[in-house]
């Protein structure tokens, strides 16, 4: 009879409340969204399509953005790069957050030797700096979203484990979980309400710092043409192909400066907080 | 001496948990070699089947490659032994230090190294205090005075700042100092001149983040219950600021330098590669499009190490200011 | 007779939806005052008015006459070069007020250095002076982190006294130090009028009033609802409010209702011969406990003595080395606590009638049984709307009992459940426990420092010893408290 309940749903997990500067955040990044995935709803120009003779020209009304050095169309080639470093952040985000945050809950929930062992995975992954590491699979499998996305996760989690099982490490030790023991309640339960209001500012703060540094890691692989191969449209690889035309195309290379400034620029909002 | 006067405290106590500390970080260095060489060997495996004649050609050139040049590659690859005894005597050479030689130039790895690491510490280094000497002390002012003028305009300028690759930075001050005003060269190696724009590149992107670690750190040292005590015990503004104010503040700063050398690092792969800066990140984007596997190896390893040294340095640092992590 | 050394005229202060009705004193060399009131009094802002450090916000009025001096209350700058000269004030909560990475004595070397203006030399043999004095020979090499609370609170007084400023302000100087360690406080505030010094202290705890004498000021909102001697106010005070206030002590306490059962019932825990060590250090040994139903079990020792473990063990959330433990037959849920801190036991995040729906849900209480049970615990319904870190600590801790009394406990642990409370809320929470407890058999052990506290509500107390003691002695057996 009482043990019928004593695995709670896991029903609602609460949502942490945003600051203002994060709303601003969260607005812009959903602009963001909308121009990169609405653009092609009312724009079919193909990002890859070339058309020398009619490079590097202003905006007009059939290439809103202009055009780049091989004629292709701005608009269409900035939406496209928008989606795929989207794409990546969202993708990263997800698979280094989910293990993260399972290990991290229970290595500090169940310490030992079991602790022990995550930690120095942990440590393992992070002896190597992020980029290095990127880098050394990115040369394994060149050119392969893949091998980017997996290199980038594989950094991505630790930070997610960490923070995780330091903060779940003092609540399990806290008395707010101890109370609701004796009051005989079981851990899904202690999850949804201890733990999970605790950790869910965090795990968000973390997740969009991610998703910024995932979008800044594939930028600069492709901005020194070891990241993914020409004629994908990523904003890393425009801005080194729009580079020698900065004299005379100089509104065609702003617009990737441009998307990845402001793209990183509503992520670091919506984190809120300064880096710590 | 009335500034930063540590606490007295005799060798002994000072070297206390000082081993273990270096320990750890031995452990780590040799965690990066292993890291490094086992990748590489990886990658040495997932060649494509022609690659050691792609390679002797790249090498000797087109004309001169034959059977037997490729051979030597193959063989200094180890690519016709089994994968297993492969990787032991991969990870033995690298044990030895044995590097090898580059597949591109010929050349002994650690030759190559051995200057390209000069160039990326020199710019390293200025980098890193170019940064502390603008961040943590434009942090520390405006902490003094949280949501004051100076730490609003500094707040918005470390967003921006933080929100543009140091690629983009680079290149915005390209554009502005090299070609608008013509004040400084935009790439190249040699003068002075060639190293302010790289070194102030990689600054900016790690003062953006130091002042504000500075600035919480200095909010929380004025608002802590000792510094107001260190006031009302009759210290005045400058001393409480000198003898308590200072060394709190500075701890989770230079903590943090830690965390930023993981940016230092990446930065001076991209910053290096868009200056064409002759260091080591340089060399490492370089070998990765060349598949130049020997330079790969030694190029990781060497920007793994000197992650390694500066993370030590940090904990040294660390280690000095604070007399709590010497206890226990 | 000379000028007197601090003079407050007409002191107010506003902003920030507070407000302190005028209010003067006057203290020449020698004398001392206490302001004595609640949380809210707004004791402690009148002590930060006249050293000039009140938060922003708040600003004062009025007219302060130090050492003959004369200062306008809202000229803070002034006043800030008799920091630690003419005005010295001694922290609340010691251990955060020390720079936690300078160790004990260049804390107060500096303040010899440079605020008494001595030789580096004389500094330190002062300080080592100062040490020997105040018997902390061996802390002058330690961190704050390492010392004590009393002796984070002795290196503070050293520290700010070294300036030999006559006027000391003791901000709530024995907050969160036991009885002992507070004696041991009282003592060494009382050195400053001794030695030709004014003392003014602020506290809410009224013993510590009584034992520094000279007048007492009694505030409540912001007004002075009585002052006087000492000795007049805190044996016969004349308004209702300080009757209140008094009454509140423990020691005037009104007895709680006879335990009725019989002495031969079963326990509903007894324990032999339990021992425990924590860190390579014996806690104790050989320790015999039993709780009846319905019993009031009082449990004191210095802090640090493994009365909370003891707790724990007998609650089943901590192993013993030794010994053995019986409970009373009945559903697990019959082991109960209640905790020191009252937010500290709960999340911050949820209403508190999501708690409680919770745990009806939980264990399929019965609804009917709680209203009645927050009628008689003073909870109005309306509090369930409210999240815990929005009510006060008084209300939560009754909240706490509410929850826990719910699943109708056989044995409730309370560590110090009310040393965090006001002194009338902690009566009126203490003995709605008592009552409950006995009404429904529920054995109750409690924890806390106040000697008084114990002999008036409890049947027995187990005393536990400092460590080394506790060793060698047979064992700490529960005796009848001697009703003083």
């Amino acid at each position: 009879m009482m043990q019928a309940t004593l695995i709670a749903p896991l029903r609602r997990l609460a949502w942490p409340a945003l600051s203002t500067r994060q709303r601003a955040g969260a607005l812009l990044l959903a602009l963001l969204l909308a121009f990169a995935w609405l653009v092609p709803l009312w724009h079919d120009a193909d990002p890859a399509r070339q058309q020398l003779v009619r490079i590097l020209e202003l905006p007009t009304l059939a290439a809103p953005l202009g055009t780049d050095h091989l004629g292709r169309d701005m608009l269409a080639r900035t939406a496209a790069a928008l989606r795929l470093s989207l794409g990546m952040a969202l993708l990263s985000v997800v698979t280094a957050a989910v293990p993260g945050i399972l290990f991290g809950v229970i290595a500090g929930w169940r310490g030992g030797w079991l602790d022990r062992i995550l930690g120095s995975v942990a440590d393992a992954c992070l002896a190597l700096p992020g980029l290095l590491l990127v880098l050394l699979l990115v040369a394994i499998a060149p050119g392969n979203f893949w091998a980017l996305y997996v290199g980038i996760s594989l950094v991505l989690w630790i930070e997610y484990f960490r923070v995780v099982r330091a903060r779940t490490r003092v609540l399990v030790a806290s008395p707010q979980l101890e109370a609701s023991r004796l009051l005989g309640f079981g851990p899904l339960y202690l999850f949804r309400r201890h733990l999970w209001p605790e950790l869910a500012p965090q795990v968000l703060t973390l997740a969009a710092f991610g998703a910024a540094s995932a979008i800044l890691a594939m930028a600069a692989l492709g901005f020194v043409s070891v990241g993914l191969r020409p004629p994908t449209a990523e904003l890393g690889l425009m801005m080194i192909e729009l580079l020698p035309y900065y004299h005379e195309a100089p509104w065609a290379m702003a617009q990737p400066i441009l998307a990845l400034f402001v793209l990183v620029f509503s992520l670091n909002l919506l984190a809120g907080k300064d880096p710590r | 001496m009335t500034s930063l006067t540590l606490s007295r405290s005799s060798p002994s106590r000072w070297r206390s948990g000082l081993r273990g500390l270096l320990l750890q970080r031995l452990f780590q260095a040799g965690l990066v070699a292993w890291m490094v060489g086992t990748l590489t060997f990886v990658l040495t495996r997932t060649l494509p089947g022609d690659m050691a004649y792609r390679i002797a050609a790249g090498r000797y050139g087109h004309d001169m490659v034959d059977s037997a040049a490729a051979e030597s590659v193959r063989a200094e690859l180890a690519l016709d032994q089994p994968a297993l005894g492969a990787y032991f005597g991969w990870l033995w050479d690298l044990l030895q230090l044995d590097l090898g030689r580059s597949l591109v130039s010929g050349e002994p790895v650690i030759h190559e190294l051995w200057h390209q690491l000069g160039h990326s510490l020199g710019l390293a280094v200025m980098a890193v205090l170019l940064s502390l000497l603008l961040g943590p002390p434009l942090g520390l002012l405006a902490g003094r005075k949280p949501a004051g003028t100076l730490d609003r305009v500094s707040e918005v300028a470390a967003s921006v700042l933080r929100a543009l690759p140091p690629f983009a930075v680079g290149l915005l001050l390209i554009l502005l100092f090299s070609v608008a005003l013509g004040w400084l060269p935009a790439a190249g190696h040699g003068r002075f001149a060639h190293s302010v724009l790289p070194s102030l590149t990689l600054a900016l992107a790690l003062a953006a983040v130091s002042s504000r670690v500075a600035r919480n750190a200095m909010a929380e040292v004025s608002q802590s219950a000792y510094y107001a005590f260190s006031h009302t015990k009759g210290l005045g503004s400058r001393l409480s600021f000198l003898r308590h104010g200072l060394r709190n503040a500075a701890l989770p700063v230079v903590a943090y330098l830690g965390v930023q050398f993981v940016y230092l690092i990446e930065g001076v792969v991209v910053v290096e590669t868009l200056f064409a800066w002759p260091g080591i990140g340089h060399a490492l984007v370089h070998a990765i499009v060349a598949r130049d596997v020997p330079m790969i190896q030694g190029t990781a390893l060497v920007m793994g190490l000197m992650f390694v040294a500066l993370n030590t340095a940090v904990d040294l640092i660390c280690h000095w200011l604070d007399p709590r992590r010497r206890e226990t | 007779m000379s000028h007197p050394l601090l003079q407050v005229s007409d002191l107010t202060i506003h902003g920030d939806g507070v407000t302190i009705a005028p209010f003067s004193l006057s203290l020449a060399s020698g004398q001392r005052l206490t302001l004595l009131g609640e949380t809210g009094s707004g004791k402690s802002l009148i002590a930060q008015a006249i050293m000039g450090t009140l938060p922003q916000g708040l600003t004062p009025a009025g007219e302060l006459g130090i050492d003959g001096t004369s200062y306008a209350a809202a000229d803070v700058a002034a006043r800030r070069t008799l920091w630690g000269r003419r005005l010295a004030l001694l922290p609340q909560e010691p251990w955060h007020a020390l720079d936690p990475t300078m160790r004990a004595a260049a804390q107060i070397t500096e303040s010899h250095r440079h605020v008494a203006g001595l030789a580096p030399g004389k500094a330190r043999q002062a300080t080592q002076h100062d040490l020997a004095e105040l018997g902390l020979e061996d802390a002058g090499g330690k961190l704050p982190g390492e010392l004590s609370g009393g002796m984070a609170q002795r290196v503070a007084f050293a520290a700010a006294s070294a300036g030999g400023a006559p006027i000391v302000i003791a901000d709530e100087p024995t907050k969160g130090l036991d009885a002992p360690r507070r004696d041991a406080v009282v003592e060494l505030l009382a050195r400053t009028p001794q030695a030709g010094g004014a003392l003014l202290t602020i506290t809410h705890d009224i013993d510590v009033a009584r034992r520094l004498g000279g007048e007492v000021v009694i505030l409540r909102h912001g007004q002075v609802v009585e002052r006087g001697p000492a000795e007049r106010i805190l044996e016969a005070p004349q308004t209702e409010y300080g009757r209140h206030l008094l009454d509140a002590e423990p020691s005037r306490w009104p007895a709680p209702p006879r335990l009725a059962s019989a002495p031969d019932a079963t326990p509903v825990v007894a324990a032999r011969g339990l021992a425990k060590s924590r860190g390579g250090r014996q806690l104790f040994s050989g320790l015999d406990v039993s709780v009846l139903p319905g019993e009031i079990v009082g449990v004191v020792g210095p802090s640090g003595c493994g009365k909370s473990t003891l707790g724990d063990m007998l609650l089943g959330l901590a192993s013993h080395d030794a010994g053995e433990i019986q409970h009373a037959p009945g559903h697990r849920l019959g082991l109960q606590k209640l905790y020191q801190d009252p937010p500290a036991a709960f999340s911050s995040h949820w209403r508190l009638s999501r708690l409680l729906d919770d745990l009806v849900q939980r264990h399929r209480l019965e609804r009917a049984a709680i209203v009645p049970l927050m009628e008689r615990l003073g909870l109005d319904e309306r509090l369930l709307a409210r999240r815990p870190g929005e009510i006060s600590g008084g209300e939560l801790q009754r909240f706490a009992i509410l929850r826990v009394l719910l699943l109708e406990p056989r044995l409730l642990f309370a560590d110090e459940p009310t040393s965090r409370l006001d002194p009338i809320t902690q009566q009126q929470t203490l003995s709605l426990l008592v009552e409950l407890a006995r009404e429904r058999r529920c054995g109750v052990m409690l924890v806390s420092h106040d000697p008084a506290l114990i002999a008036r509500l409890c049947d027995r107390q187990l005393a536990l010893e400092e460590n080394a003691e506790a060793a060698s002695r047979p064992s700490a057996k529960a005796e009848p408290v001697s009703l003083a």
